[in-house]
């Protein structure tokens, strides 16, 4: 496990959740709080147990142990209490093909109890803020697949829920309908909890603030996206100068932090990492030094620890284990 | 409830289902009226609508086989179980709305009685005993079929399961003189025949409308728990 990103209880609350098939462990032992607001990305490989936490989330499934709450009441023992707080869109939308858009929406208004008189006013929103309102009066069964999961995420609208779960949300769509998804979802992440999933690294990157990734039904990471932007990155230096000469000089540096040699590359180039400890003047110490001592600075790029690499090394480190 | 309610009656009367359910229904009824009460010159309803019970048998798989398989195969029951919606509401919704479709037929074959009384001699009072055993039994095969329905995803495997058992509780007294013992009694006691045709001579007595109750509500009950069983085994 890299490192836990938030503590307490939160609007979403997984307490030592462990859920078994028969022989097969979907889910070991998972806790994690997610609190009001904030988008997770729920990362795994097929089979990591994402669907099983979100299934249980919504009350699907029951877990084999452990306590989930939504806005503090239990999924199991409050079910309806919680179930009205709670919208969503499963992997494969849930849709009537027979039904019209506008008559279906009206269904899941009135099965989230929305109140009678205000569903026409309520249908209409959730149908603009979805981008539905050309589409209203047709069958579902006739729809492209793009206007198919915005009805799967109208449906979820429906009632206004305070938490929203998509079980990934863009699968199937092409790159266009991914985008306009992407941009629906970071609008409505203002207003509602959400907890997503996708094996689309840089889409979880674009859309939350925090990531929990799953292996073998474990939680291998759980990172605060929005807190690591405000770190130091480590940068990456290439500099025309032998290894020899150059590391003493920048060992005289105060806020190089820990420095590390990447070998391999030209004779009489040197590449070099600098981790600072925090935040500090370091690109300006180094442009001093380097001019100082008349090495030419070929590059320097901040070093962007990547979703990918957090995720690769996450797995990595849960094989090991 | 009101919900699921309106929903598949919304569902029964926008596809097919409904239409096809009564079409036969009606079709064959009339057939049985044809041969059985014109051609025979007779004006016994009862003998009719005995008759007519026989197609529930074959008839209601086709109006429940996708109230809880179809809704499984199409992915849209994680909608439903994730609502604030009761799993006992979902049940009541959807077999009411089958009994709804179930209660629209009986009330079409009226028009069988209506043409005997402008013709002949309707008995009332023996007429209304069958209808009321006709509906019974009609919502019973109803409320053991959605039951069936929640075994499996496939529609095909409902329906052939509900004709098989129903065919079974139908003709459970006549097997149980072939049965031994215990097995005999318990066959006869499940046998819907045997508390149909008291109604077809006429009579209406309360230990026969209460077991039709009773079988309603335990299949009902039966379904609920199968379907939140579910939720702790299912992958």
């Amino acid at each position: 496990m890299i490192s836990p990103a938030d503590g307490g209880s939160g609007m979403i609350s997984f307490q030592a959740v462990s859920k078994r098939y028969g022989a097969h462990q979907a889910l070991r032992e998972v806790t994690f709080h997610q609190p009001r607001g904030q988008v997770l990305g729920l990362l795994g490989r097929n089979g990591a147990g994402k669907s099983t936490a979100m299934n249980i989330l919504c009350g699907c499934l029951a877990p084999s142990s452990g306590a989930v709450t939504v806005g503090g009441r239990d999924v199991l023992l409050n079910p309806r209490q919680a179930k009205r707080l709670i919208g969503y869109l499963p992997e494969q939308a849930p849709l009537y093909d027979e039904m019209t858009v506008e008559k279906y929406l009206e269904f899941a208004c009135r099965l989230k109890e929305v109140e009678k008189a205000a569903i026409p006013v309520h249908v209409g929103q959730v149908m603009e803020k979805t981008g539905l309102d050309s589409v209203s009066g047709r069958k579902i069964g006739n729809l492209s697949r793009g206007y198919r999961q915005r009805v799967g995420m109208a449906q979820a609208l429906c009632g206004t829920p305070e938490v929203l779960i998509l079980d990934e949300p863009t699968a199937g769509l092409d790159p266009l309908q991914s985008s306009e998804m992407r941009a629906l979802i970071r609008q409505l992440a203002g207003e509602h909890t959400i907890m997503l999933s996708s094996h689309i690294l840089s889409e979880v990157q674009q859309i939350c603030g925090r990531v929990i990734i799953l292996n073998r039904g474990r939680i291998v990471c759980d990172r605060d996206l929005q807190a690591k932007t405000e770190e130091k990155p480590p940068l990456r230096a290439l500099i025309a100068c032998g290894e020899q000469a150059l590391l003493p000089a920048l060992r005289t540096m105060k806020t190089a932090g820990d420095i590390r040699v990447e070998r391999g590359g030209e004779a009489g180039l040197t590449q070099v990492v600098l981790t600072p400890a925090e935040r500090g003047e370091t690109e300006r110490e180094l442009f001093a030094l380097l001019s100082q001592r008349g090495w030419p600075l070929l590059r320097l790029t901040p070093v962007e620890d990547s979703l990918e690499d957090i995720f690769l090394r996450a797995a990595a480190e849960a094989e090991e284990e | 409830m009101g919900a699921i309610y309106r929903r598949e009656m919304q569902s029964y009367f926008y596809t097919p289902a409904a239409y096809v359910f009564m079409g036969v229904f009606l079709t064959l009824g009339s057939i049985f009226f044809g041969v059985g009460n014109l051609a025979a010159r007779s004006g016994h309803v009862p003998s009719l609508l005995a008759q007519l019970s026989y197609l529930w048998v074959l008839l209601c798989p086709v109006l429940t086989m996708r109230l809880i398989a179809g809704e499984r195969r199409a992915r849209t029951d994680q909608m439903l179980f994730a609502s604030p919606c009761p799993l006992t509401h979902l049940v009541l919704g959807k077999y009411l709305a089958a009994c709804t479709v179930v209660g629209i037929t009986v009330c079409l074959t009226l028009v069988y009685p209506l043409l005997v009384s402008l013709y002949g001699t309707l008995y009332l009072g023996e007429t209304a005993a069958a209808y009321i055993g006709l509906l019974l039994q009609g919502c019973a095969f109803t409320a053991l079929d959605l039951f069936l329905s929640c075994f499996g995803r496939s529609q095909m495997t409902a329906a052939a399961l509900g004709v098989g058992v129903n065919l079974v509780v139908w003709l459970a007294d006549a097997l149980a003189g072939a049965a031994p013992g215990l097995a005999g009694k318990a066959l006869d006691f499940i046998s819907l025949y045997r508390r149909f045709a008291p109604f077809v001579r006429g009579q209406l007595s309360l230990s026969n409308l209460l077991y039709y109750v009773l079988f309603i509500f335990i299949m009902l009950f039966l379904s609920v728990r199968v379907m939140d069983a579910r939720r702790w085994s299912e992958a």
